[in-house]
């Protein structure tokens, strides 16, 4: 038999037009529509796309509920054994949509579902648990290399054969971890991949270590003199009472606190909301973490003109990276409207 | 995306046979993703020729069959600086290769 396929795709790829288009609502067309055409060809007969769902993607960025239900129904009415969302690439607005439709449709309908993206596309640190996304270069320039990967993992799921590694099928790995058994124990597996590491040879590791992005520094400031200079810290320092809870570990928020006047953040004004170190001696005096004190007396040695009369200030500890970003990009916009010339960042 | 359809619509009008398309463009991946819309078809999926394989013949304006054909004065005027910025093999060959395997047509 031929599987029957359901195939998402944004205002863009229908050729409906770009931006000026992404409030297009959701819309069934019947067949293929765009990189459907590419996707049933490598079906090769073994399943095919019976319907295209296509919808902006400022509409659904805007109206995800009401999206997503629309959607959902219009996936149940074509009677679809499988569906299929994407290649979003670089596009975070379009890769959230395809991740977000595609875990609604298995976990409402429990069909195989596929995407594609670019690994730094938003949609896939959002949906990556819980769906198979096929790893795709940053612009429609890699259509051709992800549409045999996604037909290849559609088909699999849906014929029910065993899906391999990530670097096996081409996916982005899910988070997910299986128990193996091996022949040789830790300890003796450890030294094979040592030795194979001062022998320059190649080794897998059994546990890989997430990649962080590495932030180049700005270039110094030429005239410090007359710099307005502010102060952020993920140590948790915050007025007493922590007044906005901001959460002990993998915070959610990030605060803003005036410092107009203050010269001394003392033990009965502030206290940090961390809880990822022994706060005696941050509870004690929060200029060990955020040194308000001495930076105010610099400011009058005339070091440099002015401390910035806010600072912000969240909690480190265990906060998802993603979340640290959008604060860090928040922090960053404020700062730069006040007129803040530098900030130094002190951490635990 | 309107380009794609112009092209559709000259080769739809005057017939693939009689179209040539010239291309200017300056990086290589570029040129070659131009050059494959335009004989074996839109690889994006995303334009009006989207699976049209019109097959017609292009070129890049530094190759060799292009320049033969233009005023040489016009040449230096219009595309000789252009010629020194950029990597014209590079070019000429990406876009070769595309007309080489897809184009059904050429000059």
């Amino acid at each position: 038999m031929t599987y029957r396929v359901v195939h998402y795709i944004n205002q863009f790829f229908a050729g409906i037009g770009g931006e000026e288009k992404a409030d297009y609502l959701p819309e069934l067309r019947e067949g293929v529509v765009g990189p459907g055409m590419a996707l049933n060809a490598a079906f090769k007969g073994e399943a095919e796309i019976v319907a295209t769902v296509v919808c902006g993607d400022t509409y659904f960025a805007s109206n995800m509920e009401e999206a997503t239900k629309t959607i959902l129904d219009m996936v149940k009415k074509s009677n679809a054994d499988a569906f299929i969302a994407g290649p979003a690439f670089n596009a975070g607005r379009y890769g959230t949509a395809c991740g977000a439709i595609c875990s609604a449709v298995s976990k409402e309908l429990g069909v195989p579902v596929v995407s594609a993206m670019y690994p730094e596309n938003p949609g896939v640190e959002m949906y990556r648990k819980n769906l198979f996304i096929v790893e795709a270069a940053d612009s429609a320039r890699g259509m051709g290399k992800a549409v045999p990967a996604m037909a290849a993992l559609l088909l699999k799921q849906l014929k029910g054969e065993k899906i391999g590694l990530p670097t096996e099928e081409g996916y982005i790995e899910r988070g997910v971890r299986i128990n193996k058994f091996y022949e040789k124990l830790a300890a003796e597996r450890a030294v094979d991949m040592f030795v194979a590491k001062m022998q320059g040879k190649p080794f897998t590791t059994e546990y890989a270590m997430p990649v962080f992005d590495r932030v180049a520094p700005n270039p110094a400031i030429k005239d410090l003199k007359n710099a307005t200079v502010a102060i952020v810290t993920s140590g948790g320092i915050c007025p007493k009472g922590n007044p906005d809870h901001i959460e002990a570990s993998s915070a959610s928020k990030y605060g803003e606190y005036d410092i107009t006047g203050v010269d001394d953040l003392t033990a009965e004004a502030y206290c940090t909301a961390h809880g990822g170190y022994d706060a005696t001696y941050a509870d004690q005096d929060a200029d060990r973490v955020l040194p308000v004190d001495v930076l105010r007396e610099m400011e009058k040695a005339g070091v440099f003109k002015k401390l910035h009369n806010k600072f912000y200030t969240t909690v480190g500890n265990g906060t998802a990276v993603a979340s640290a970003k959008r604060f860090g990009a928040e922090i960053a916009e404020k700062l730069k409207k006040d007129g803040v010339d530098a900030v130094i960042l002190t951490s635990t | 995306m309107q380009n794609q359809q112009r092209v559709k619509d000259a080769a739809e009008k005057y017939g693939a046979e009689n179209v040539v398309v010239i291309l200017g463009s300056s990086d290589a991946e570029g040129a070659e993703i131009y050059a494959e819309t335009v004989t074996n078809g839109d690889p994006t999926f995303a334009g009006p020729l989207a699976g049209v394989p019109l097959g017609l013949a292009v070129y890049h304006v530094f190759e060799q069959e292009i320049r033969d054909e233009a005023d040489e004065a016009a040449w230096e005027d219009q595309i000789s600086m252009m010629e020194m910025v950029l990597d014209p093999e590079a070019l000429s060959a990406a876009v070769k290769s595309m007309r080489e395997e897809f184009s059904k047509y050429t000059l």
